[in-house]
């Protein structure tokens, strides 16, 4: 039986056959057979592979539903819901003023749009700092409500590495980010690269071996000089993925405008990261867009004809024209009956 | 006394807090955050719009969500940034604009808010917050500007229920902008995203309630979606401007989504829902997609981050005291790794590698 019906040639059948496939229980799927999706979400066990095979991983931000099917097209590993957002998205001057409500709103929009690459959200500042079941519920939030595969969090105290593990122990992976960490920007002074001086170098690596220990999967090393991060590198079983912290890293993260060169305002130029690499000039392409579409408009150039589809037919119009007489709107009458001949002649 | 203060500081903090505070006709205590920088553009304001309007200069609008998308319009120099409840669709991946929420709205205003320093700031009341009672619709409306940071709002729809609401927040104080025609928060009686006024009566009907709003006090309408005499007819009856969108070239001004202008999305499936009546100045989904390609190439060949993308740098004599630390730990392939990467730092720095 179940032959026949995987050569009938709907796709729904084919679902059919798949239920009467002895490996898989009939009630796999509440919702209903989904298609078949060929691209397989990424999972720990893809990044694992790709660390030991010498293959870097690829990491970038995404906030919304199209900058993430933007992602799952180019086919990056791992997407990952930055509080970073709070700068890029919402225009503020560090991560700290966004709320988890808001990370949560980013998240969902994401998890709709990237449906390949691992989905990782930010756990944004003061959500999980003060106690480690704070931690745990925020991480249960983000994989819940937010839609996301695992979490990120910053910074290498004690507090921070029990809390970690914590939310490991509730079953939630989580990476660990080390060296320049945004949200302690109070107490780092600024935006300021870490590990350049010998303590700093080894605290960097020692908190990277903390995380590994408490049982994270991954590390970001932000703003250190390779060679620190070339040696958390070698240290850790687990990848590295750093940004601003040279070529030694076992991936690479970069965030989504900054790359793409979003920004074109001259104020904003002076604000891109200098590890970071423009591969395009998305702003400058938006600017040319808008200027244009104003030009058009202002100049009564658009909408044209084929940018104007909508059709009423001719005893239709004559009768709105009736009735608009009738209302008393003569002028409106001709208005529209000399629209309609200024029509006519691109149909 | 003045004049000496005047001439001697020559920080701008001085100057400004002196000489602004010593005019007579600006109170001391005008700005109580204190001075701000003279900000040579303007708001767009409602006279600026009714200016236009009269000299028939066609009015610009496009929607933003976010605050770079804010920006991008205001240095573009379009007249009226809607924040749209099209986010639902384009920012949030929904299929309808029914999903979002006052609060994500609000979220989108403030962004956009933060921004969009010189265009006129319109926001959408969304699905769900404004069609109950009048009551209702003028604490949205009030919230949007209080919490979202808008100049003015948007509602969609003409019945008796609509009209009241509007008059009522325009009572309140709140500048309305209507919006008539194809209205997307209705598509579960219209049946779907379908054109109106295709008919006599959905052709009345649409100036009809768009003078009815116009009486209600809305400073401007929408046509979504409308042939273009129907466009025409209602542009010519009203004194207040017409905001076209697929209602062809005969209202006052014109509206676009951002992504859709833009070609923010050049997936095949997405192609296929931008709308027909939408010019895409640019393909800037295919830039993006050409750029992420090139990012994940060159990671994947170890060819990102090159030197020049790796400016921090440790000390020759703090990495040493770092390398045996490291020893100390135990951690000696460690030290030796990081001590092979200085030496291929220092090497891709020479110039003989460039």
């Amino acid at each position: 039986m179940a032959s026949s019906l995987t050569r009938n040639c709907s796709r729904f059948s084919k679902a059919i056959s798949v239920r009467f496939m002895s490996n898989l229980p009939e009630n796999t799927v509440y919702g209903g057979p989904k298609p078949q999706n060929p691209n397989q979400r990424v999972t720990l066990t893809h990044l694992r592979q790709k660390h030991r095979k010498g293959e870097p991983i690829t990491v970038v931000t995404a906030y919304d539903y199209p900058s993430a099917v933007h992602l799952d097209t180019a086919g990056i590993d791992v997407c990952l819901v930055g509080d970073s957002a709070s700068m890029v998205v919402h225009g503020h001057d560090t991560t700290l003023p966004i709320s988890l409500d808001e990370m949560l709103v980013h998240c969902r929009a994401v998890a709709r749009g990237a449906k390949r690459p691992l989905l990782v959200g930010d756990l944004p500042f003061g959500t999980y700092e003060s106690s480690s079941s704070q931690a745990v519920d925020t991480a249960v939030r983000v994989l819940k409500e937010g839609g996301m595969d695992a979490i990120k969090l910053e910074g290498g105290s004690a507090s921070r590495i029990t809390a970690a593990k914590a939310i490991v122990e509730a079953g939630i992976a989580v990476i660990g980010h080390v060296g320049l960490t945004p949200q302690a920007i109070s107490v780092l002074g600024g935006f300021r690269p870490q590990g350049r001086n010998i303590a700093s170098a080894v605290k960097v690596v020692e908190t990277a071996m903390a995380l590994q220990e408490a049982g994270c999967f991954s590390v970001v090393l932000e703003c250190v000089p390779p060679p620190v991060a070339a040696a958390a590198t070698s240290a850790l079983k687990i990848p590295t993925i750093g940004i601003g912290a040279g070529p030694f890293c076992s991936g690479q993260v970069l965030v989504y405008h900054d790359l793409l060169g979003m920004m074109q305002h001259p104020h904003h130029a002076k604000v891109t990261p200098k590890f970071c690499k423009q591969y395009a000039n998305v702003g400058e392409v938006i600017n040319k867009a808008l200027m244009e579409y104003k030009e058009e408009v202002s100049k009564k150039v658009f909408p044209g004809p084929s940018h104007s589809p909508y059709k009423i037919t001719a005893s239709e119009l004559d009768g709105f024209l009736t009735e608009l007489q009738k209302l008393g709107f003569d002028k409106a009458a001709s208005a529209a009956a000399s629209a309609a001949e200024n029509m006519e002649p691109s149909e």
